[in-house]
């Protein structure tokens, strides 16, 4: 079955009285357990279809199915709820908030739940320990590199335990090194806790971590390029 | 609960911003919370005013005197149980050889009717001693707990006072000496003044060669259905004569005496108004700030799933905050300032001020209110916002 199956999609935006098409009737499936690149260049539909698989945007036509709801379905308050329990989101720029800790952002999705505060605060260092990162739960933002920023914001988008995780540029903000770090998480994510990823990225690097990349082109799929499995880790220095 | 630490963060974030607007905030509740206790205090007669009584008077105007006269005139109207002398003596402490009156002492002092005026007046409190002494003395005075605290009388102590109204000067002071200290019942009366003096109206009379006349005529009537009817009847009496009477109920007379000082309720109502709109105006400029500055976090916290509502429920949280704050602070700060009001000269001849529980309820509220009121349009803005539009705008 297809963690994520994008059916025929279309997307329109309006500017003035310009229709802006993004994506064309384009379809995508990607299956359980599988890390998929999204490469192309700007403008070409990615984060659209990024933000369509997360649920926080909508398709003018199409149908998006993720995890087994179709989104399409949902009301805003229906989607909100979904999108707290089966997608992670993982941004460029880590969009950590600033006046609360590593332990309180990585908190943050619980607080939607009715886990009491000690097992919010339990899972939250779990997610920690897994992104290498426990201790520094009671560190800011501010006092952290961007390397580790992107792990917080990696384990809040973990910490839920969704089946999906989208990930828009999570290395374009890094260096080279920090961007390693952070790809090879990803793929422990994918391989040892068999998360579903969906990630947009300008770097081949990176996108060479991925089982399939697939490249957009003025919102359409150009092309794909299948591996059979991902590249170890360290390979792609 | 569980979200007020993240509330508390953003507000400790920018710190001097949230102070200022709580400083603000309280500054506004603390001088609405003043005024309004003012307010109360100073129309507080009229919360005393008894149903069973009324006030004639000269029909022109409180400054013309009534003659001695008409009192049996209007005891033998039909529903009237007594009828009591009443003047305002206006009289003042060193305005005698000294040429200089003493304003900044100033106390109400009236010449009444001892006996019918204090049978219609129970608001004060005699012992038994101390009103036959004050019956038995021409020259005798009821004083309030106020006067004896603020002069140090005693019973038996001796004052003089000079009139500053010309047909009461007689070309020296009266002399007058403390018979009774009223108390009043805090409970039934608790607005009651507690720094009024009282002497006898005979002694007014006497002392201007029987030419005083008289201020007002206290009236009791025997039904307060029949106030209106009373009224009528006594103003009926001396309709073809040449002074001619206007007889109201006591919350008439004092609310149309209140009234010659102007609108007062509305002049600081206004002010009160003027300065919450104010204050609305900077704390919704302080939310709108805080909130255009954290788009991205609002954009963030729709994606981990915060639905609109519960975004639109903390920012007004936030806002509430403020407001609370600034309203409890300045709640407490008015408490402080009301103990202290009766210091003030003008403010001394009120009822003893203090906050009342209900206005420091209200205004704690009203605070809150503000804060929750100032945050709505950012806090529906957020609400509505789009999370794409809002993260390409970061």
């Amino acid at each position: 079955m297809a963690a994520v199956d994008v059916q025929n999609v279309r997307k329109i935006y309006k500017r003035d009285s310009q229709d802006i098409v993004v994506l064309d009737g384009l379809s995508l499936q990607v299956p359980d357990g599988e890390f998929v690149a999204l490469m192309g260049p700007s403008g070409s539909g990615k984060t659209t279809l990024l933000n369509l698989i997360a649920g926080i945007d909508k398709p003018t036509s199409g149908r998006v199915t993720v995890a087994g709801t179709e989104l399409g379905t949902l009301s805003e308050g229906q989607l909100a709820k979904w999108r707290s329990r089966h997608v992670g989101f993982i941004f460029q720029f880590y969009n950590l908030i600033p006046v609360l800790t590593a332990l309180e952002n990585v908190e943050l999705p619980l607080l939607l739940t009715r886990l009491s505060k000690r097992e919010r605060r339990e899972r939250a260092m779990t997610a920690l320990k897994v992104v290498g990162l426990s201790d520094r739960a009671k560190h800011y933002p501010r006092q952290l590199s961007g390397g580790q920023e992107q792990r917080v914001a990696i384990a809040r988008a973990i910490v839920g335990d969704p089946a999906v995780l989208v990930a828009d540029e999570p290395t374009g903000d890094l260096d080279a090194r920090s961007a390693e770090e952070i790809l090879n998480l990803l793929q422990t994510l994918n391989s040892d806790f068999k998360k579903t990823i969906v990630m947009v990225t300008h770097d081949p690097r990176a996108a060479a971590r991925a089982h399939v990349e697939r490249h957009l082109e003025k919102g359409v799929l150009a092309s794909s390029v299948q591996r059979h499995e991902a590249v170890p880790a360290g390979a792609a220095q | 609960m569980k979200y007020l630490p993240y509330i508390v963060r953003h507000l400790r974030k920018t710190w001097i911003r949230t102070l200022s607007t709580i400083a603000a905030m309280a500054l506004c509740i603390f001088l609405i919370s003043v005024l309004q206790t003012a307010l109360k205090a100073f129309y507080g007669g009229l919360e005393n005013a008894s149903t069973e009584r009324l006030v004639t008077r000269h029909r022109v105007s409180l400054v013309n005197n009534l003659p001695v006269a008409y009192g049996p005139r209007i005891a033998a109207i039909p529903g009237i149980k007594r009828v009591a002398k009443f003047n305002w003596f206006g009289g003042m402490r060193g305005s005698g050889s000294s040429g200089h009156a003493d304003f900044q002492n100033f106390f109400p002092n009236f010449a009444v009717e001892a006996e019918p005026y204090l049978t219609m007046y129970p608001e004060y409190t005699l012992t038994p001693e101390e009103k036959r002494a004050f019956m038995q003395d021409m020259r005798g005075a009821i004083i309030g707990p106020a006067l004896a605290e603020k002069f140090g009388w005693k019973i038996g102590s001796t004052f003089q006072l000079e009139s500053i109204i010309p047909p009461y000067r007689i070309g020296k002071p009266f002399e007058f000496v403390v018979r009774a200290i009223y108390t009043v019942d805090p409970k039934r009366y608790p607005n009651h003044q507690r720094d009024i003096m009282l002497f006898h109206w005979n002694y007014l009379y006497e002392s201007t060669g029987q030419r005083s006349g008289v201020g007002t005529f206290n009236v009791q009537i025997l039904n307060p259905n029949q106030a209106a009817a009373v009224a009528k009847a006594i103003d009926g009496t001396f309709e073809n004569s040449d002074v001619q009477t206007k007889t109201e109920t006591e919350a008439q007379f004092i609310g149309s005496f209140l009234a010659m000082a102007g609108d007062i309720a509305l002049i600081l109502n206004s002010i009160g108004l003027a300065v919450a709109f104010t204050v609305l105006l900077v704390t919704a400029n302080t939310m709108s700030m805080a909130i255009r500055e954290r788009r991205m976090e609002i954009a963030v916290l729709k994606t981990l799933g915060y639905s609109s509502g519960l975004v639109l429920a903390l920012i007004l949280g936030e806002a509430i905050v403020i407001g609370a704050l600034g309203g409890g602070l300045g709640v407490l700060m008015a408490r402080g300032a009301v103990a202290n009001l009766g210091g003030i000269p003008m403010l001394s001849q009120l009822p003893p001020l203090a906050l009342s529980p209900s206005l420091a309820a209200a205004m704690f509220g009203f605070g809150a209110f503000i804060g929750l009121v100032s945050g709505l349009a950012p806090a529906v803005g957020a609400y509505r916002a789009n999370i794409t539009s809002m993260l390409r705008q970061v």
